[in-house]
């Protein structure tokens, strides 16, 4: 079978993104990008654009007038279509369309203490591009030229999952994963064994209490395509828990956000409540970016929290493969061979991930010395210090400053120029945040922060692609989120698994918000 | 009005199987044929949904485990009417298609010499099943051929 559509699609799609980034770089599209306080997104704009400009321009032209003969070329080549597809929605949503949303946001005034509209919602552009792509397959369907492209999006969130192990020290990986499994390991057999539970006391089969079971308890959708042969799920059974989870998901995925910032959780306790409580693993990314679109905290704490549950995926299987020949051991169900299960099941990307982790930890990413002795070292170069003026800015705010200990360490940064502790540090970032100084001081006390700690450049690098490759994958993902399949929710998996769901978010919930602290 | 060749669209349900009845009643009656259109409804192509975890091996066995699971439910439909007609002497002929119901009853209409068509209205809300239901309006529009709708059992 040949898989390339002769089509200018592509084509045309490649000479777009080299247009966006002429206009960027040349800078007639300066007014529409100050309008939309878009300055931040000018360097991807170009850089992007020019790089997949130039692959869409030569892929498309060989796709419109190549030829095209069964085989490897054409199978691999035929999916740039459809990742370029994605690609130019997911970026659309984050150079222009996210931004215009936040311009109405915040021309309507905040709404909640000093946060707009959008900022509640989440409707950022990891939101928007899901919402995007729901919207493509639901109102206009996927290209045919585009379909074999678009399961690409399962690779960029497997490989920002993979890139996302640069970013954690030992420490963090430590806690998280004692959090994580304290965490999961509770609520995943504690929601698989009330399924289980009201199953039977509902009188539903075990083949769909056994589905059920896994979507609701481990990771959604993807526990139940992992779990539906091994239980034997009639296909009704598989339709109305795959509708219930996807439709609980993209409620989660925008409901939590506005949970969090209505009770004003931190990075880390909203991670661990979102990686605990969502059920479908793609919304708890969603959902922890949505939450935080400028930073990456939450994030980190959120895909512990799914690789967690991954983990968890191979046992759980086992356990309903055992339980369901246990129950229903007759001539049809099959011997459970729990070596293959565990190796069929195994998520092969966690090893990625585990392999990033330990590049990052040899400092090949960011040498060992990039962090340390910046507070005592006398040696700072001039440029770095704080200029006459700057501290003159600085000297006429602080009455301003009203807590004794940001008092005491912007005293502290004023005599010396340059932040003198790790303490003090932390005090000046909150001042920064706390935004109680003017737009020129709070800019000075973020350069002072800078000279001190800032992340080194690769892993800068690292974190600008994650964030694009889960803005890709999450965009690619909602396009393959139907409104049929959600409608198939129904029967007693809507009943048992709303039920379930519930008791989940909101037990979790209390206990975050009782024993999670911000600090790990 | 002689009835020769009757389109039942049926997939078991109890306004499907009203229907039927209604179906073997007027071919017995008029001597016609029966053509038995079975549809399964294309959410199937993406009720795989957002999953992204698992690997191809895993996302293929279940490809195959679902795809087997409508192919013996579309058989034990199909064996079930043709057995019924073959008992009553009426010819019977069957055809399975994937996509959505009023697209491919009209298709199926368009393509052959009918005389009349039969379904079965749709369920009350709240009932069990698949959530994919005839477009009436569609069918009303497009269909070439007399349409019968027989009321659903519990109503």
């Amino acid at each position: 079978m040949v898989y390339t559509k002769k089509h200018p699609a592509l084509l045309i799609m490649g000479i777009i993104f080299v247009a966006i980034a002429y206009m960027a770089d040349s800078g007639s599209m300066a007014g529409l990008i100050k309008f939309l306080h878009a300055k931040k997104y000018v360097a991807e704009m170009v850089g992007m654009g020019y790089a997949f400009g130039a692959i869409g321009v030569v892929v498309g032209a060989w796709h419109m007038w190549g030829t095209h003969t069964e085989g490897n070329m054409d199978y691999y080549l035929s999916s740039i279509a459809g990742a370029i597809f994605i690609l130019l929605v997911a970026m659309i949503v984050r150079w222009y369309l996210a931004p215009w949303v936040a311009v109405l946001s915040k021309s309507m005034g905040p709404v909640m203490g000093a946060k707009y509209l959008h900022q509640v919602l989440g409707l950022n552009y990891v939101v928007i591009g899901i919402l995007a792509g729901i919207i493509i397959v639901n109102v206009f369907r996927i290209p045919e030229w585009a379909e074999n492209g678009v399961r690409l999006s399962r690779l960029g969130l497997k490989t920002g999952v993979i890139l996302l192990g640069t970013l954690y020290s030992l420490a963090e990986l430590q806690s998280l994963g004692k959090l994580s499994a304290i965490m999961v390991g509770f609520f995943v057999l504690g929601s698989v064994g009330m399924v289980l539970w009201l199953g039977r006391r509902r009188n539903i089969p075990n083949s769909m209490g056994g589905v059920l079971s896994a979507g609701m308890g481990v990771c959604g959708v993807s526990a139940t395509v992992a779990s539906a042969p091994v239980v034997q799920a009639k296909a009704v059974e598989i339709a109305y828990t795959i509708g219930t989870i996807l439709i609980w998901g993209v409620g989660c995925m925008f409901l939590f956000p506005v949970v969090g910032h209505v009770l004003e959780l931190g990075h880390i306790q909203f991670g661990a409540w979102a990686g605990t409580g969502i059920l479908n693993s793609a919304q708890v990314a969603g959902a922890a970016l949505a939450y935080q679109p400028d930073g990456i905290e939450t994030l980190k704490v959120a895909e512990i929290f799914n690789i967690t549950r991954v983990l968890f995926l191979p046992i759980i299987v086992m356990w309903l493969a055992v339980w369901y020949v246990k129950h229903e051991g007759n001539e049809n169900t099959a011997k459970v061979n729990v070596g293959a299960v565990i190796f069929e099941k195994f998520p092969v990307f966690v090893l990625g991930f585990i392999l990033m982790f330990a590049l990052s930890s040899t400092g090949v990413f960011a040498p060992a010395n990039h962090y340390k002795g910046k507070f005592f070292d006398n040696n700072v170069k001039a440029s770095k210090l704080l200029k006459d003026e700057q501290i003159a800015l600085l000297t006429a705010e602080a009455p301003k400053v009203q807590r004794d200990d940001r008092k005491a360490a912007l005293d502290r940064l004023i005599q010396n120029k340059k932040i003198m502790s790790l303490k003090d540090d932390a005090q000046i970032r909150g001042l920064a945040n706390a935004k109680v100084m003017s737009k020129g001081a709070t800019k000075v006390l973020k350069k002072a922060h800078k000279a001190v700690r800032h992340t080194a450049k690769k892993i800068k690098k690292f974190r600008q692609w994650i964030t694009l490759l889960f803005a890709f994958g999450l965009t690619g993902l909602g396009m393959q989120i139907t409104i049929s399949a959600m409608k198939q929710a129904g029967g007693q998996p809507l009943v048992i698994g709303g039920i379930v769901g519930t008791v989940k978010a909101v037990a979790s919930l209390i206990v975050i918000v009782l024993f999670v602290r911000e600090v790990i | 009005m002689k009835l020769n060749k009757i389109i039942l669209a049926s997939h078991a349900t109890p306004g499907a199987c009203a229907a039927e009845e209604t179906a073997f009643k007027l071919c017995s009656k008029n001597g016609a044929s029966l053509y038995h259109l079975l549809v399964v409804p294309d959410f199937w192509k993406g009720m795989m949904g957002d999953d992204w975890l698992n690997n191809a091996v895993s996302q293929i066995r279940f490809g195959n485990y679902v795809e087997n699971q409508l192919v013996q439910e579309a058989a034990t439909e199909l064996e079930r009417l043709s057995k019924r007609a073959k008992q009553k002497g009426i010819p019977y002929k069957d055809d399975v298609r994937l996509g959505k119901p009023a697209e491919c009853l009209i298709d199926a209409c368009n393509n052959g010499t009918f005389d009349l068509c039969i379904i079965g209205s749709t369920r009350p809300k709240g009932t069990e099943g698949y959530r994919s239901r005839m477009d009436m309006k569609a069918l009303t529009q497009s269909l070439t051929v007399p349409l019968l709708v027989i009321p659903h059992p519990d109503r």
